[in-house]
């Protein structure tokens, strides 16, 4: 678990590092994790130019530290499902309840919540899979008194592994609801 | 497809014999379905009998260029390939035939082949006109010594391939009444690039072609019948949602892009609706619209998840996965949404179905244990074979062939997916694809002619 969180921080120092990256942090951030080999503008990020021309790369880049620090201080963690199933367990609802205060003492933010299974099943059924375990995250933060407006869902599915690998050691941490902060209220 | 297609008018397929042929071959069938006769019967139930084919080394004609002979050669090889996969025929030769002393005699050599065992003989010749390969092919019934099937081909050097895939077609329609599927191709995911992308690739794993460019995640390619575009699911915009590809152009465009989640299309059999799963408030749900995304429609409402919808091939009806009583399982209902019916009942969870072409059965991924299955039930009888117990791996997303004689499907073993081909009662699969992952194949119906 610690070691999790070690390669998740990694991997966002190094996404931070890659301000040349025009794409969205969030969906930047699992393929570091897998080590697919980074692209050239990874290694070498292009200098200030690319902020200049697109400035909501600066924004992306604030709102992963705003989650990164999150991160580091026990909030906004994911929280993990069984096989096949949706429903939330109660370390999962304690887990929600930390992200549900954070949401509700940093109302300048809106947070995305990812929904991830693991590799079993088809494609197709797991991105409906996803789709269920985000609701369920979202559904438990709205019900902890988190307006709807500042939450968004998007479902994975297997497609975005976490850890990749064929055990149970894996897997269980590839079937997660991920958040990130995605967005400003103010902006 | 139109590319290779408008090269197609380079192809002639002539009549059937020669003239200076036919003299000396009684009058062959103008039309060889009328003439299945009693051969059909030996290679029914399931390819088991085979049809015992002689195919002696292809001749090419003195005068020949070696651009055309190369073209000539590739020919042969792709038809020997096309006739061996079909798996109707046993084939001897070049090397079985080796063996004989022919003398040049038609009648005589017959009564050699038929020495063998084989029941029928393919000769085949190759020679160059107008910058064109030419190939001349007849079959021939040893026992009668009749001319059964004769054909003429004509094209530039590149079309070989494709020369045999036509070729190989006309004679399984002639031996099976079903045209062969040589000419199929086959849509599918891989991650080869680095991101999934969906491709393209002849029915025997050939001329890999890639069909998106997104750099995101692209996923669930489902053909049109018409064959000209191919729909899929994407991430490249937001949130995943189902997009079409023209084959012709390449072109682009949303077909369902608003929303959370737009997913699992496939299009009704005459192509004018599109069955997907939708998400509503974080629940999905099976959905149909016309096929340019207009005229939703909703036809399912459950709790549970409801994914991957099929058209049955008459368009009447609609199968698809949901997990309303606990685990997955597939549930057949009308294209309206009513007459719901459960099809699955063993395995922990059922997945993917796909209907054959006749209508009357269904395959679909079945976990029985660690690993997924494939699995077929026969709709009428609700029974069920499980046909990949044997085999290693986890196998899904299987696909059937337009004529209903195969299977394609994804096998994940040692870490790595790959695309395969087994009959559709099961047996040795071939597997057709081995750079990077390979899944989620869906299978073109018959190119029109």
């Amino acid at each position: 678990m610690i070691r999790n969180r070690m390669v998740l921080l990694a991997s966002l120092v190094l996404l931070i590092g890659a301000v040349g990256c025009g794409k969205k942090p969030q969906t930047a951030e699992a393929p570091v994790i897998k080590s697919v080999e980074p692209t050239p503008t990874d290694v070498a990020p292009p200098p200030a130019p690319t902020v200049t021309e697109d400035p909501k790369a600066w924004m992306n880049e604030e709102l992963a530290k705003v989650t990164e620090m999150a991160n580091q201080k026990g909030l906004l963690g994911d929280v993990y499902f069984d096989f096949d199933r949706f429903e939330l367990s109660a370390d999962a609802r304690e887990r929600l309840a930390k992200n549900a205060r954070f949401m509700l003492d940093e109302p300048q933010f809106v947070l995305t919540v990812e929904g991830h299974c693991d590799e079993r099943g088809t494609n197709d059924y797991n991105l409906a899979l996803g789709e269920k375990r985000a609701s369920a995250a979202r559904d438990y933060l709205v019900s902890l008194g988190v307006p709807a407006n500042r939450l968004r869902t998007i479902s994975y599915g297997e497609e975005r592994p976490f850890c990749s690998g064929s055990s149970e050691s894996c897997w269980s941490q590839n079937r997660r609801a991920h958040f990130m902060i995605s967005s400003r209220t103010d902006g | 497809m139109t590319p290779l297609r408008s090269a197609l008018i380079l192809l002639l397929t002539a009549g059937l014999v020669a003239p200076s042929l036919a003299a000396q071959d009684p009058a062959p069938p103008q039309d060889p379905v009328t003439d299945e006769s009693d051969i059909t019967a030996v290679i029914e139930k399931g390819g088991v009998a085979q049809l015992r084919l002689a195919f002696p080394a292809l001749v090419v004609r003195p005068g020949t260029s070696s651009g055309a002979a190369t073209a000539i050669r590739g020919f042969e090889r792709a038809l020997r390939q096309d006739l061996e996969s079909s798996g109707v025929f046993a084939i001897q030769g070049p090397e079985e035939l080796s063996v004989l002393d022919l003398t040049g005699d038609r009648g005589q050599d017959f009564e050699l082949y038929r020495s063998l065992t084989n029941e029928t003989v393919l000769l085949v010749e190759g020679y160059e006109s107008d910058e064109r390969f030419v190939i001349e092919g007849r079959l021939y019934d040893l026992a009668s010594q009749q001319s059964i099937l004769g054909k003429r081909y004509r094209g530039t050097f590149d079309l070989s391939r494709r020369v045999a895939h036509t070729f190989s077609d006309e004679i399984l329609l002639y031996f099976t009444g079903t045209r062969g599927i040589a000419l199929t191709s086959i849509a599918f995911t891989s991650d080869r690039s680095g991101h999934k992308e969906i491709y393209l690739m002849d029915y025997d794993g050939e001329s890999v072609r890639p069909l998106t460019d997104h750099d995101s995640i692209s996923m669930a390619p489902a053909w049109a019948p018409t064959g000209d575009n191919i729909a899929y699911v994407s991430f490249f915009a937001g949130p995943p949602a189902i997009y079409r590809v023209d084959l012709a152009t390449g072109a682009k465009q949303p077909i369902v892009n608003d929303g959370n989640l737009n997913s699992s299309p496939d299009f009704s059999a005459d192509g004018t609706r599109i069955a997907f799963t939708r998400s509503l408030e974080g629940n999905t749900e099976i959905f149909v619209a016309n096929r340019d995304g207009s005229n939703l429609t909703r036809l399912t409402r459950s709790a549970g998840i409801d994914t991957n919808p099929a058209f049955s091939p008459n368009g009447t009806k609609i199968a698809f996965t949901s997990s309303r009583a606990g685990n997955p399982h597939i549930y057949i209902m009308d294209t309206d949404g009513t007459n719901l019916q459960r099809v699955t009942f063993e395995g922990t969870y059922n997945d993917g179905a796909e209907w054959s072409p006749d209508g009357t059965k269904i395959v679909y991924a079945t976990r029985r244990g660690r690993d997924f299955d494939i699995a077929v039930t026969d709709l009428a009888l609700l029974d069920t074979q499980v046909l990949t117990s044997a085999v290693p791996g986890s196998h899904e997303s299987p696909t059937w062939s337009p004529d209903g004689r195969f299977l394609a499907f994804s096998t994940t073993l040692g870490g790595k997916t790959q695309i395969r081909v087994m009959p559709a009662t099961g047996g040795p699969a071939r597997t057709l694809t081995g750079d990077g992952n390979n899944m989620a194949p869906d299978w073109s119906a018959y190119p029109p002619r």
